[in-house]
């Protein structure tokens, strides 16, 4: 069960807080809130209980205010669209068949903002632990899905506070493009990385693991950040999880990756790309 | 001449406050989801049998956590509870020592269930009397 800090929010939470707000006047105020977003809130729904996904859909479009991209009755699914797709929201079930909710959450690489919706109330601590935004009980009404709504509008107007309980001080990977070494943030210094000597780079939420032959590091950021930093012949994104250094890689079977010891998992939607990067006949 | 606009009462077994805030007044809406609930209800609790058939606790309790949700959004506030004690009962008790119990639920959740179906029937012809 993961205690970590979450990310910024994406997209949405970011344009929201720097958007100059022109002509929020209360007048319109509607339902409690501003109309003022220039753009609606994305989301999608994994719930496995159509009537539950069914409302949630309708109170979304009944507000006007967020948009729904699609629903999944179950966490493999919404993962292999949201491998594909940003969202700025997930309203996410947390016991479905198969995997649950957090299970999801543990296999993101992004940080949307999260509202578990479930009929159970035993999951408020992990939820406060994996730092939801909001906590829906089933069945809930449209005035408490608004209030939902009016506190991330809330949470994303504000500066975003200070991680806590950070384990360290911790900052992005400091990278440079230009050069063939990198550093990172581990513990409590910078340390120095050859980009060569990288294996692989796991994501572990909002940190990233790089491994190398004699160590690994961990760092507080995100593989997508990770991975626009890192574009270059050497490295590919091989699974929403995993970056690795292609020069490294020991053979491939199946769907997964060797490389010195380790095995690597290859993504459905990143097939074709390691096909092609890999020149597989 | 104006048309007097009534107001639908929903069975008093059912949690009718709740279902006021629920659907706003939206008597189509509520017969859509009373439809479904009734569409439902028998293949979510076709998985309580056959966990309860096999001995599978935390399959049984699943299955009576998504009943559980069901029940909700049709007013059976006090079903769910007795859902919950159940779900909970699951982690600790062996089949056996929940028989009382399960029977309990099969009759709660067939008197459930003939309540819906007159109340989705009371809802249609409210509808259509617009």
């Amino acid at each position: 069960m993961g205690s970590l800090t979450r990310a910024a929010p994406t997209s949405f939470a970011k344009s929201f807080a720097n958007r100059p707000q022109p002509g929020c006047a209360t007048g319109l105020v509607n339902r409690g809130f501003t109309h003022c977003f220039w753009m609606k809130i994305s989301c999608i729904i994994v719930e496995d209980i159509q009537i539950a996904a069914d409302f949630l859909r309708k109170f979304c479009e009944k507000s006007d205010l967020v948009e729904v991209k699609g629903h999944f009755l179950n966490v493999a699914d919404a993962l292999e669209f949201l491998d594909r797709e940003r969202v700025d929201l997930l309203f996410l079930d947390v016991e479905m068949p198969g995997a649950t909710g957090f299970d999801l959450l543990d296999s993101l690489t992004y940080s949307p903002m999260i509202i578990l919706t479930t009929s159970k109330t035993e999951y408020a601590f992990d939820a406060f632990q994996y730092h939801v935004n909001d906590y829906l009980k089933k069945p809930f009404t449209y005035k408490r899905f608004l209030e939902a709504i009016q506190k991330l509008q809330t949470q994303t107007a504000e500066p975003a506070p200070a991680p806590s309980p950070a384990p360290a001080p911790q900052q992005p990977a400091t990278i440079t493009t230009e050069t063939d070494f990198l550093f990172i943030k581990s513990e409590d210094k910078l340390v120095k990385l050859k980009k060569d000597d990288i294996l692989f780079l796991e994501s572990m939420r909002d940190y990233v693991k790089f491994v190398t032959p004699a160590k690994s590091y961990i760092t507080y950021s995100t593989l997508k950040n990770m991975e626009e930093k890192l574009i270059g012949p050497i490295f590919l994104k091989v699974h929403r999880s995993y970056i690795v250094n292609i020069n490294k890689i020991d053979d491939i079977r199946g769907n997964t990756i060797y490389l010195l010891g380790n095995q690597i998992p290859i993504g459905k939607g990143h097939k074709d790309e390691v096909a092609a990067r890999l020149n597989i006949l | 001449m104006q048309k007097i606009r009534t107001t639908f009462v929903f069975d008093e077994s059912l949690n009718s406050t709740f279902l006021a805030e629920l659907f706003e007044g939206d008597t189509i809406y509520a017969e859509t989801v009373f439809e479904d609930f009734l569409k439902d209800l028998p293949i979510y609790w076709q998985r309580v049998e056959t966990a309860y058939n096999s001995k599978n606790l935390p399959a049984l309790g699943t299955a009576v956590h998504t009943c559980k949700t069901l029940f909700g959004y049709v007013g059976f506030t006090d079903l769910q509870e007795l859902c919950q004690q159940f779900e909970n009962k699951c982690s600790v008790n062996t089949a056996e020592e929940l028989r009382v119990e399960y029977i309990l639920l099969i009759q709660r959740k067939e008197r459930a269930q003939h309540i819906i179906e007159k109340e989705y029937d009371r809802l249609r012809l409210f509808n259509e009397g617009r």
